[in-house]
């Protein structure tokens, strides 16, 4: 009996440890972002710039709260509203000889498990867009469902 | 001329003659050479020598008796096990103990393993799993519902030439899962619009996985028909049911998705068969 006990306390320490190892040896990192936001990256032609002293702020926000202010920004996040489907923002470049250019985004809100490191989140589904063409020439979306990956997913073509 | 011909013919007759006199006189003379009295010593049979072995030389049937002897020395080599040696029902039980351990799912199953040969062993299992997890510092709880799995496949044990009471074995798995995932209790919150605390549940979500695994086991006897197992796992997904709404973490009989290592532990009861065909153990020599 003393020796049956020795085997099973045995077999429960090696297992045990054993699966701490290989716990330890699994990836429990979340890749990508927290939460499903889209990304608007800045971009010339095909090269990537800088906006010089740019404020951002969604209409509606409470307190008017923006979202970059008066910042240089190669790209902004520009989170979506869970209430509404539709979201508009305003970008101002706080020069004279510029006015305000607005980005509308219409989308559905989709709730998704992306995964047990990374949450339950909503993805969104890019439905439509308007803009104005003030410093904006032109805005592109490569990929309509906004997901928890960290990229550019709203190309904004500036003059 | 005739004449000076059969002289010739009567020279040659004497020479041949003469010739072979003295060749039949030289092999007389071998034969007579006496044979030295060590080479006449009588031989024995090394101990242990079957005595059936021993009257297959005497009768002068040495092939057969050769036969014989070098099959018997290989059956020491190689003891050969009937092809139904063994069924061996096992439990997984090492889920529960992982459980207190801190791990949030299990799976428990039973198994049937026939040894053959006590070298080659098909496994067929069938188990059920399920889990349940709220992590720590996120926003959702995570219920795997109680599901089926299936596995087969077979051992190779390494120690054939030993008893089957302790083996050390390795093993190919192929397994299969269908199963359903509740995700609940979902709060999100989105500061830039004063959002907080939006909710919603995923229920009824299903999906369904094949895998395959590679292991290494151990199996040690403990008492009477009783005995243990441990398993080392490395496995993969061959293909898995993608769900629109998220896929599973969980999956039955597998694990988590990202792991790639899984360890067993098992209560195996076995039962010995055709044992009056398996090689009988000599006792050691004093």
């Amino acid at each position: 009996m003393r020796r049956i006990l020795q085997h099973i306390t045995l077999a429960i320490l090696v297992t045990a440890s054993l699966t701490v190892i290989a716990t330890s040896c699994n990836n429990d990192n979340c890749i990508g972002n927290g939460s499903a936001i889209p990304l608007a990256g800045f971009y010339n032609g095909d090269k990537q710039i800088t906006i010089n002293s740019l404020t951002v702020y969604g209409i509606g926000a409470p307190n008017d709260s923006v979202i970059i202010n008066k910042t240089s920004a190669k790209s902004v996040y520009l989170p979506l509203r869970l209430s509404t489907n539709s979201c508009k923002y305003v970008f101002n470049y706080n020069t004279e000889d510029m006015p305000n250019d607005t980005l509308t985004l219409g989308y559905d809100a989709i709730p998704y498990f992306q995964s047990h490191e990374c949450g339950a989140m909503y993805k969104f589904k890019i439905t439509s867009l308007e803009h104005t063409t003030h410093a904006i020439d032109s805005v592109l979306i490569p990929e309509p469902m906004i997901t928890n990956a960290d990229v550019v997913s709203i190309k904004i073509y500036v003059r | 001329m005739r004449r000076f011909f059969y002289n010739i013919i009567c020279i040659a007759c004497m020479i041949t003659a003469v010739n072979g006199y003295a060749q039949d006189q030289e092999q007389q003379q071998r034969k007579v050479t006496p044979v030295k009295p060590s080479t006449n010593k009588v031989l024995t049979p090394p101990k242990g020598t079957k005595e059936e072995i021993i009257q297959q030389y005497l009768s002068g049937d040495t092939a057969q008796a050769k036969a014989q002897e070098r099959k018997d020395s290989l059956a020491k080599i190689y003891p050969r096990y009937p092809k139904l040696t063994e069924l061996s029902l096992g439990l997984n039980f090492g889920d529960a103990i992982l459980m207190a351990f801190g791990q949030k799912y299990s799976s428990f199953d039973l198994s049937a393993t026939l040894n053959m040969w006590n070298r080659f062993q098909p496994v067929l299992i069938v188990g059920l799993g399920r889990a349940k997890d709220t992590p720590d510092d996120m926003n959702y709880t995570y219920t795997g519902k109680l599901s089926p799995y299936f596995k087969i496949g077979a051992n190779y044990n390494f120690l054939f030439k030993n008893e089957p009471r302790y083996q050390l074995y390795a093993g190919v798995r192929l397994g299969f899962s269908t199963f359903k995932y509740d995700i609940t209790d979902v709060l999100i919150d989105n500061p830039y619009w004063g959002e907080y605390g939006q909710s919603y549940q995923l229920n009824g979500m299903s999906s369904n996985a094949l895998w395959g695994e590679f292991l290494l086991g151990l199996k040690v006897h403990i008492a009477s028909n009783w005995s243990l197992g441990w398993e080392a796992k490395f496995h993969g997904i061959f293909k898995s049911k993608k769900n629109d709404k998220g896929n599973p973490w969980y999956i039955p009989g597998y694990g988590t998705q990202n792991g790639k290592w899984a360890f067993g532990l098992s209560l195996y009861y076995t039962l010995p068969l055709n044992k009056d065909r398996w090689p009988v153990k000599e006792e050691k020599k004093k």
